[in-house]
């Protein structure tokens, strides 16, 4: 394999486009579902994302919120008890934090609070992750942060394909996901190829690219960086490459199947490395399937530290150039 | 920092003698499942027990303004509202034996689950008033919280959100004077009905001693409500005859002459000692409510013990 990008003249939805469509669809085929975020109406988002849909759909279900995350996921589990669908909006990763305490502590037990009488499908969207040179805190990443907790679902989708999947599972769980977004992404068109082959599950793990020498699993934005690596590093060697799609719960069956066949595991990721999402997937291959390993499982993430101002960002996320260093370290 | 009530008997108006019964039938109910969770967790059989002794008056009076229709979103000492809305005494110790974390059906009795996280359920109550709404569907809600909670951020938020979403809630305070330890003077500079007002919703500060003015009080917020569908907060004064629960020391941190002031302006030794001097109720009627109580805690004990 060796192109590098897609070449083809056809225009193909981006991220942002893509995810617009969904929530349009589902805006129109299911009746209790409705957007809460902060500027998702009449500016359509700070993004973009919800353009057009308070016009198409009406300001009570494209629901400028007040400027209060809080209130923003607390008056969407208030929701769900009355039997709708909200799919929240935080503006930025960084503004996450004052809606912790609702997600956490209330949305992530109400259905076992109720005894199972409420099953509250809530989806929060966080446009997530750097390179895109932000202002402070509005680059980070911190999805491990509610991987952490039983009751809540992690997905870090990194196409638009996988996102629309991801919604339209998410909105039928029964209980809350968080969807990070990278925001790299929104409006990019020039991404690495990946073989098209479907996931097996609305939930499972998807194989983006087969190789025999050398598994990498990744997830969100960075994956496009982990595919170019392997783009450039065919076809010396032979990488495989795992788009986990979510983080919790983990398809840790998909990367142990690729593990055995491969026998190598680089785990990368955009959040930093201590505790993080790359930690738990390393230890579970060394739990299940350290008989397969030819060498030592390794992780390429930030060290643990603030995400930095702009102009040192590249200094703090992982390149292309690392990742293919890294594998040339490990199969060497 | 004194705070000024308003007159007691401001919005007392005459009730009937059947809601009087009613009031006070609720109360002594209340309190005695109080008195036996109490001994109850003395002998192991709960694990805590949040008292509610003292505030008989602000929930019974408020929980029968209200309605049945209305949908309540407790705190977690809310227990005369619960058995009031139909939970049944061994659902309502469920929780605080470590079986279960809510003990009855919510959707059954509009009665929702307590909220350990305070103010939490604030949010909560103002987006299902908002949901109803947007579905159609009876969108009147009752919120709870202690002095306390107003303290936490989605407090202020959850007044907020009622005021610009015009929601039909109806928030009640029961401000007992005291965040387990902290006195409501070193936790606000205003009354929580005036910080309300400065959110743009209409409020009243009443005393919780007397079941009859809070029942005409919250009778009238109700009524406030329904008719201009918008927000509107009762705050209750009322006495903390126990520890904020069975874990506390009180007499740590309160004068005696300050907890024998609270014992002294006992809600339901008070109350049915008017009706009695009204001869609205007599010593049959007393013995006949008395005897259910006892039933009541011999099936408690029975199940917890």
């Amino acid at each position: 394999m060796t192109s590098t990008v897609e070449t083809s003249t056809v225009r193909t939805p981006t991220f942002a486009e893509s995810i617009n469509a969904t929530l349009a669809d589902l805006l129109e085929h299911e009746p209790g579902l409705l957007l809460l975020g902060e500027d998702i109406g009449r500016l359509g988002g700070v993004f973009r994302v919800t353009r057009g849909l308070r016009e198409r759909f009406g300001a009570e279900r494209v629901r400028d919120a007040l400027l209060a995350e809080s209130t923003i996921v607390g008056q969407a589990v208030g929701m769900t008890m009355s039997g709708l669908v909200p799919i929240c909006e935080i503006q930025f990763d960084g503004f996450t934090y004052p809606a912790v305490n609702q997600l956490v502590t209330q949305a992530s037990r109400i259905g076992y609070r109720w005894n199972g009488q409420v099953s509250p499908s809530l989806v929060v969207r966080i446009p997530t992750g750097g390179g895109f040179r932000g202002v402070e805190h509005h680059s980070e990443s911190n999805e491990a942060l509610f991987a952490r907790y039983p009751g809540i679902s992690v997905a870090c989708p990194s196409t638009g394909e996988d996102a629309d999947q991801v919604l339209r599972h998410a909105v039928t769980l029964g209980s809350p996901v968080v969807v990070y977004e990278p925001i790299r992404l929104y409006w990019r068109r020039d991404t690495p190829v990946r073989d098209p082959e479907p996931a097996r599950s609305p939930t499972a793990a998807r194989i983006v690219r087969r190789g025999t020498d050398l598994t990498i699993a990744t997830f969100g934005a960075i994956t496009h960086e982990v595919l170019e690596a392997a783009h450039d590093l065919a076809p010396d060697v032979d990488v495989e490459v795992v788009d986990l799609r979510w983080v919790a719960p983990l398809d840790m069956d998909t990367v142990l199947e690729s593990v055995t066949r491969t026998g190598r595991l680089l785990i990368v990721h955009e959040g930093s490395k201590d505790v993080g999402i790359g930690a738990e997937i390393a230890a579970e291959v060394a739990e299940r399937g350290f008989d397969t390993l030819r060498g030592p499982i390794r992780r390429l993430a930030p060290e643990r530290r603030v995400y930095p101002p702009a102009n040192f960002e590249s200094e703090y996320l992982i390149g292309v150039q690392e990742i293919k260093d890294e594998v040339l370290v490990m199969t060497k | 920092m004194v705070l000024k009530s308003e007159s007691e008997y401001e919005y007392a108006t005459e009730l009937h003698d059947d809601t009087r019964r009613s009031l006070l039938r609720h109360m002594l109910v209340a309190r005695g499942l109080d008195e036996e969770a109490h001994r109850l967790q003395k002998q192991g059989g709960l694990i805590l027990w949040a008292s509610g002794q003292g505030h008989e008056a602000a929930q019974v009076g408020s929980a029968l303004a209200v309605g049945p229709e209305a949908t309540v979103f407790p705190t977690y000492r809310e227990h005369a509202i619960a058995l009031l809305r139909g939970v049944a005494p061994d659902e309502l110790l469920a929780q605080w034996a470590g079986r279960t974390f809510c003990g009855w059906d919510p959707y059954r009795l509009r009665f929702f689950p307590y909220t350990l996280v305070l103010a939490a359920q604030t949010l909560h109550g103002v987006g299902y008033s908002i949901g109803q709404r947007l579905q159609g569907r009876e969108d009147f809600v009752v919120v709870y919280v202690g002095d306390g909670a107003t303290s936490e951020g989605d407090m202020s938020e959850a007044l907020n959100l009622a005021a610009v979403e015009s929601a039909s809630v109806l928030f009640v305070c029961q401000n007992n004077g005291w965040a387990i330890s902290k006195p409501a003077e070193e936790q606000m500079r205003t009354s929580v009905a005036e910080r309300a007002r400065g959110f743009g919703i209409e409020s009243v500060r009443i005393s919780g001693r007397d079941p009859e003015t809070v029942f005409s009080a919250c009778s009238r917020a109700a009524a406030h409500i329904r008719g201009e569908r918008a927000p509107y907060l009762v705050e209750i004064q009322v006495g903390r005859i126990r520890g904020h629960t069975t874990t506390d020391s009180q007499e740590v941190y309160r004068t005696r002459d300050d907890i024998a002031r609270s014992v002294a302006a006992d809600p339901v030794t008070s109350y049915a000692a008017r009706l009695s001097g009204l001869g609205v109720v007599d010593t049959a009627w007393l013995d006949g409510v008395e005897a259910e109580v006892r039933e009541m805690r011999e099936r408690l004990m029975k199940e917890y013990a």
